[in-house]
């Protein structure tokens, strides 16, 4: 499994738009190409996901994460705020890099965990913050994912 | 889709969030990566489930309560015709309707409540 497999072109957006935390995870959700109503309500559970704890976990990273039924599939997008976004991280410092990740409460495949681990494991690797802002373009960012070999 | 069956999802999806940190290997990267603090959150997740299960019409809600307690979970998606909590084809015509989830239906099998994905 590579996690390469999972991103397509359409889901990385490197110049999201949003200022805050909420419109970051909304501009994310949007990357899906769901409809209007599972977007609220993966949006909804996103930040319920959120309120327990925040998913920043530090060096400008935050890997929100949740299981919905809205997708019938393991989903993946990433966004980047070179600016940064308050997302209220473990190190108090604004995120730059989000990942998201959305699977089905039923996935045969089982995949939800090891994707979750490979991208945590991906964010500490320790030039990967520095490459993640470099980048230009999202075949660059698939590159980089290659070159890590995750 | 049904304002009703809207809740069911979300409440659906709060109890696989649940199922999550309680699964062993889940719970640990939660721990690890996340700081997450299992027994506090599973508190907060707990208080909210019961908040809206009240917000169910009772009907709606008596059936939920009662397939919450005797099975995994109370709704179930539909992926091309099949019903994904009982494995059991569900009327075709259902499938291909039009608005399919701005109604509650359940299987005729297993009596879930159904969810049509796209």
């Amino acid at each position: 499994m590579q996690l390469r497999d999972f991103f397509t072109l359409e889901a990385i957006n490197l110049d999201l738009a949003a200022e805050t935390k909420d419109e970051a995870l909304k501009e994310l959700v949007g990357l899906l190409g769901l409809d209007e109503k599972s977007r609220g309500i993966l949006f909804k559970m996103l930040k319920r996901r959120e309120n327990l704890g925040s998913t920043g976990i530090g060096r400008r990273i935050a890997i929100p994460h949740c299981r919905s039924l809205v997708v019938n599939r393991l989903r993946v997008a990433f966004g980047r705020k070179i600016s940064g976004i308050d997302f209220d991280a473990i190190d108090k410092k604004s995120v730059q890099h989000i990942f998201l990740i959305v699977a089905p409460p039923l996935e045969v495949s089982n995949q939800y965990l090891p994707v979750l681990g490979r991208i945590a494991q991906f964010g500490k690797e320790p030039d990967v913050p520095e490459r993640l802002t470099q980048i230009e373009t999202p075949e660059e960012f698939i590159a980089l994912l290659e070159d890590k070999g995750v | 889709m049904h304002p009703q069956l809207e809740l069911l999802l979300e409440l659906q999806d709060m109890h696989a969030q649940r199922q999550a940190l309680r699964d062993e290997p889940l719970r640990k990267v939660e721990e690890e990566v996340f700081d997450l603090r299992p027994v506090e959150a599973l508190e907060l997740l707990d208080a909210k489930i019961e908040e809206l299960t009240e917000r169910l019409d009772p009907t709606v809600q008596r059936r939920y309560v009662d397939l919450s307690e005797t099975l995994d979970r109370a709704v179930a998606p539909v992926l091309n015709g099949i019903c994904y909590g009982c494995f059991v084809a569900t009327p075709t015509a259902w499938s291909s309707e039009a608005g399919r989830n701005d109604r509650i239906t359940v299987c005729a099998h297993c009596g879930r409540f159904l969810y049509y994905v796209d």
